[in-house]
């Protein structure tokens, strides 16, 4: 019946509506409204469009938008978007939050069930909420951590398998000059990142202080450091067609032809050693879930469950943005965005619509084929989960240390050759100077 | 001058990372907190290649001593009993020699370093490029060949050596009794 308290008066609940709105004008007046105006008098601001940031300039570029987006643009341009937002961690995250989505959604399609059906928004999307309720639900959970278990260890090793996975997409450039960081080592680093994770998930499993967590790190340990060798020399050939270890310039040079169609047993070896490092179906031993409960996850709970879910998700965008940088031409691909928006004699207020100044056909272009095949990829590395059963270890070894590795040296020699007869490389009769 | 600073700042900071977890490397009773100690000194290591302009034998240092020596050292780690290891009482007398001989080795260095002629500022003065990663590959291949062929060798032959010495003649008798 009636939930209103028996003390309840209409004027005491308009004088506290009141009483907030006046604590959040003296707050506004004390303390936000100086500490603006220190900054902007005192903090050196950085010029933009040629002009120095000064407060009048700042103040007329928020009041009027078509000078907003010089700074947005500037803003954009930033290390620390690049890191946090765009070719950086929430970029990366939000495409590994889409792939748990499509994965479970695909798998359902695939297996002739339903999915998640019911976490939907005003009757439409089949559950496509799903993702922002197991956040919830994620976030909500108590953390357990068993007894006997090592803390310190236990706590920092779901933080530092996020923080490797957001390193290695650190690395990964999604259009010209779009990488976080652009070095001249760029694949080895990316080989070197990679291999913290067997490191992380052992010292997971023995700090949990259980026997299935335990036989889930060795069996990673194992898995990760067989494939770990013929992932690295599957990617050596490209080093040797593409001559440079820098990731940008690896994409770049295979502009006329893709690195696949000369070196299609190495994308092979390389696809699925990569799939054996992300420890998916059919190399998820480390996890096997009619086995050892839930492999080097068992004691997971809560938060540190879903840390390491984002992190191997945001692994599987690394590693397949990775095949499409070193086989699949990277950003390459036909220009079909038109070079302005709208036409560049019109009101401000188009101007600013269509982003005029802060749109870039190029970028935006390659972007979107960087995208294309990276979805493509991902599609591809989670297909196997509903089609083929999980397999035996002595094989997935015997696979790791005999056959990839021999497949790598079999198509690391057609490279050579490829080099040798005048085909590729500088000055070859294939390649664009 | 402020990159300069920086510069000093993060070599500072990497030092006191470094020395601190070979500390804790040395000193902890908790053999896998060493272990990760010694990994941590490690990749202080590969910063201080970072800082020296070298980010190719900086990925290196990750990828052999993190990726690879860590992992083993921390896995033979785990499957030892620790209980055992730290029976014997420590000896004062013995900790104080080691101060003692730690004073006389870093006094004897940094004399060598000192007399070296390092500290001459036509030394510290010097602005070439990094080596790059292509350079470093034809001087392999170029100069240091002969060098690179008896590395290979000898990772050859003490891979050889240790499948023969891991070989375990009464296993495979046994099979081939069972057979």
């Amino acid at each position: 019946m009636a939930t209103v308290p028996e003390e309840f008066r209409f004027g005491n609940f308009l004088a506290s509506i009141i009483w907030v709105i006046l604590i959040v004008i003296v707050l506004l007046t004390l303390v936000i409204l100086p500490l603006t105006f220190i900054v902007l008098f005192y903090v050196p601001l950085p010029p933009v469009n040629g002009e120095v940031l000064t407060p009048y300039l700042f103040l007329t570029m928020i009041v009027d938008p078509t000078r907003t987006l010089p700074i947005v643009k500037y803003l954009i341009h930033t290390t620390p978007f690049k890191v946090i937002v765009f070719p950086g961690f929430v970029f990366a995250a939000i495409i590994a939050a889409a792939t748990i989505f499509v994965e479970r959604k695909f798998l359902a399609k695939m297996q002739l069930r339903v999915g998640p059906l019911y976490a939907g928004v005003w009757g439409v999307g089949e559950g496509i909420l799903q993702l922002a309720a197991d956040g919830l639900k994620v976030i909500s959970k108590e953390i357990l951590i068993p007894s006997g278990a090592d803390k310190p260890i236990f706590w920092a090793a779901p933080i530092a398998f996020v923080a490797t996975a957001a390193a290695v997409v650190a690395l990964i450039p999604v259009a010209p000059g779009w990488v976080v960081s652009n070095t001249d080592v760029g694949l080895i680093a990316v080989f070197a990142i990679l291999g913290f994770f067997p490191l992380i998930a052992l010292l997971f499993s023995w700090a949990s202080n259980s026997k299935y967590p335990f036989i889930g790190g060795l069996r990673a340990l194992h898995q990760m450091i067989a494939f770990e060798i013929p992932f690295i020399l599957s990617a050596l050939s490209v080093v040797i067609l593409a001559g440079s270890l820098n990731l940008t310039h690896i994409a770049t040079s295979q502009h006329p032809f893709w690195f696949i169609l000369f070196l299609p047993i190495s994308a092979f070896v390389f696809f699925i050693s990569s799939l054996a490092e992300l420890e998916r179906v059919p190399f998820d031993l480390p996890e096997a879930e009619s086995e050892i409960v839930a492999g080097w996850l068992t004691e997971t709970s809560g938060m540190i469950y879903g840390l390491i879910q984002l992190g191997s998700y945001l692994k599987v965008y690394a590693l397949a943005a990775l095949f499409v940088i070193l086989f699949l031409g990277g950003w390459s691909g036909p220009q079909i965005f038109p070079h302005q928006l709208g036409p560049p004699d019109a009101i401000p207020l188009v101007k600013v619509l269509t982003l005029q100044g802060l749109y870039n056909a190029v970028t935006v272009n390659a972007i979107f084929w960087f995208l294309v095949k990276t979805i493509v990829i991902i599609m591809l590395m989670l297909l196997p989960r509903g089609i083929s059963p999980r397999i035996r270890i002595d094989i997935l070894l015997h696979t790791g240390w005999y056959k990839l590795i021999v497949l790598a040296f079999v198509n690391m020699f057609v490279a050579l050759a490829l080099i040798y007869a005048g085909v590729l490389g500088p000055g070859g009769s294939l390649s664009i100077h | 001058m402020v990159l300069h600073i920086m510069a000093d700042a993060l070599f500072i900071s990497v030092a006191i990372l470094t020395i601190g977890s070979a500390i804790v490397a040395l000193e902890t009773r908790e053999l896998v907190y060493g272990a990760i100690g010694l990994a941590i000194s490690m990749m202080g290591i590969a910063g201080f290649f970072l800082l020296l302009d070298s980010p190719f034998v900086a990925m290196f240092q990750i990828t052999v001593y993190v990726g690879a020596v860590a992992v083993l050292v921390i896995f033979t780690v785990m499957l030892v009993r620790t209980q055992a290891l730290f029976s014997i009482k420590e000896d004062p007398r013995r900790k104080t020699a080691g101060i003692v001989l730690l004073l006389v080795f870093i006094g004897g260095i940094g004399a060598v370093v000192l007399a070296s002629g390092l500290g001459n500022p036509a030394f510290t003065k010097f602005n070439k490029p990094a080596i790059d990663v292509a350079t470093i590959g034809k001087q392999m291949v170029t100069y240091y060949a002969p060098v690179l062929v008896l590395l290979g060798l000898t990772l050859a032959a003490s891979v050889i050596g240790a499948l023969a010495l891991a070989r375990r003649e009464d296993i495979e008798q046994k099979n081939e009794r069972v057979d």
